[in-house]
């Protein structure tokens, strides 16, 4: 049972860190379009405020 | 490198396509969507539009897969550890069949098999567009995971029943050279190209590459080997396996080829987003080439940005005179390339 117990660690768990990296580059390239589809004079606008 | 923004917006929010007072779209005024990339004619075709990256329905199927797939593979593992029973002659073993086969399919014959077919029609020239391109790279990256997977849960099987974690027997040896195979398309993928050439260099070698699939799958048959022939799936279409097990056997292969969609529909996502994102990158970094007037500004009667698009490294040459009108494409010319720094990624 132990080879079994190793097998079913080691599959599902090499396709949880997988996952969770898929996930992780996923958020970070949504956050860098966003960044660089804001509008530079818009962001101005609101640092200096009204 | 992309300016700080004050307003970032979430993460997971879908860029605003809100309409400005001339009628265009923040969305088609943004250096990203006039960046050479996003303007070349494969990246302007419907299918490179990409509904799969930017649907919201899109969107909402990929978490239903998700969800679907992590209720399946927790279902499968609880019947395959817990509910079903041992099998007559390899005891709780068996229960490696749940998981080791479903892995095998989901990398050969789905993940490199959608990688071949979509590097073909990437190469066929009435359906040649980027989204087949990135298809065949999404794929061809969750199968290499899978295929790790198929080998690390096989030598872990072979050890109890054959005494040995790695033989050189057909199936595992046709397996592994699979995997060795289309590691070498993703160190392909990251050789500096333009995006037209690496797409289709790339399908070539994803086409070489699926030529060991049919080898890996008749392996058993053409040559005397350890592994077992086809059990569920034989010439017969017998399958000799029932009950509770078989239910299991199905359900993990369910379950499994669900979690490959799911990563195969965001893994295509990120591919597209990193193509807008590298673009964007080279484009900020020619603006501030052009503000220290190293580079003719957009416009202008020289060559605004002879660079290699998409690629990673990146030169942007510095003409000392504007060519005449008729003369070739500026990457034909040479001319001092200076490297940007902050484009290298």
């Amino acid at each position: 049972m132990n080879y079994v117990i190793a097998g079913y660690s080691i599959v599902l768990g090499l396709l949880f860190l997988y996952t969770v990296q898929l996930i992780w580059r996923r958020r970070r390239l949504n956050r860098l379009v966003a960044l660089a589809q804001s509008d530079p004079a818009a962001d101005q606008r609101a640092e200096d405020g009204p | 490198m992309i300016p700080p923004s004050a307003n970032v917006p979430s993460p997971t929010a879908e860029p605003p396509v809100a309409q400005s007072p001339q009628g265009q779209s923040p969305l088609a005024q943004s250096p990203l969507a006039q960046s050479p990339l996003a303007q070349s004619p494969l990246a302007q075709s419907p299918l490179a539009q990409s509904p799969l990256a930017q649907s919201p329905k899109a969107l909402w199927a990929t978490r239903i897969i998700g969800i679907a797939a992590a209720v399946g593979v927790a279902f499968t593992v609880w019947l395959g550890l817990w509910i079903t029973p041992p099998d007559k002659t390899q005891g709780d073993l068996v229960r490696l069949v749940y998981l080791h086969p479903a892995v095998a399919w989901v990398a050969l014959y789905l993940a490199f098999g959608l990688a071949a077919v979509a590097s073909l029609l990437y190469l066929w020239p009435r359906t040649r567009s980027l989204f087949w391109d990135r298809l065949a790279a999404a794929a061809v990256e969750v199968g290499v995971v899978f295929n790790v997977c198929t080998l690390i849960s096989g030598s872990i099987w072979g050890r109890p029943t054959w005494g040995v974690y790695w033989t050189w027997d057909a199936r595992l040896t046709s397996t592994a050279l699979l995997l060795i195979l289309f590691l070498g398309y993703l160190a392909l993928r990251r050789v500096p190209a333009d995006p037209e050439v690496r797409a289709k260099r790339c399908a070539f070698a994803a086409l070489f590459a699926a030529v060991d699939v049919p080898i890996v799958h008749f392996s058993v048959l053409w040559w005397k080997t350890l592994h077992q022939g086809a059990t569920v799936l034989n010439p017969d279409l017998s399958p000799q396996i029932h009950g509770s097990m078989a239910w299991t056997l199905l359900l993990g292969f369910v379950a499994l080829t669900l979690v490959f969609f799911w990563m195969l529909l965001v893994r295509y996502r990120i591919g597209y987003l990193q193509d807008r994102v590298g673009t964007g990158e080279l484009d900020t970094a020619i603006r501030q080439r052009q503000a220290e007037g190293v580079v003719p500004a957009a416009g202008s009667e020289a060559p605004a940005s002879p660079v290699s698009v998409g690629s990673r490294l990146t030169s942007v040459a510095a003409p000392a005179e504007s060519p005449p009108a008729e003369s070739p494409p500026a990457e034909t010319q040479p001319a001092e390339a200076q490297p940007i720094s902050g484009v290298v990624r």
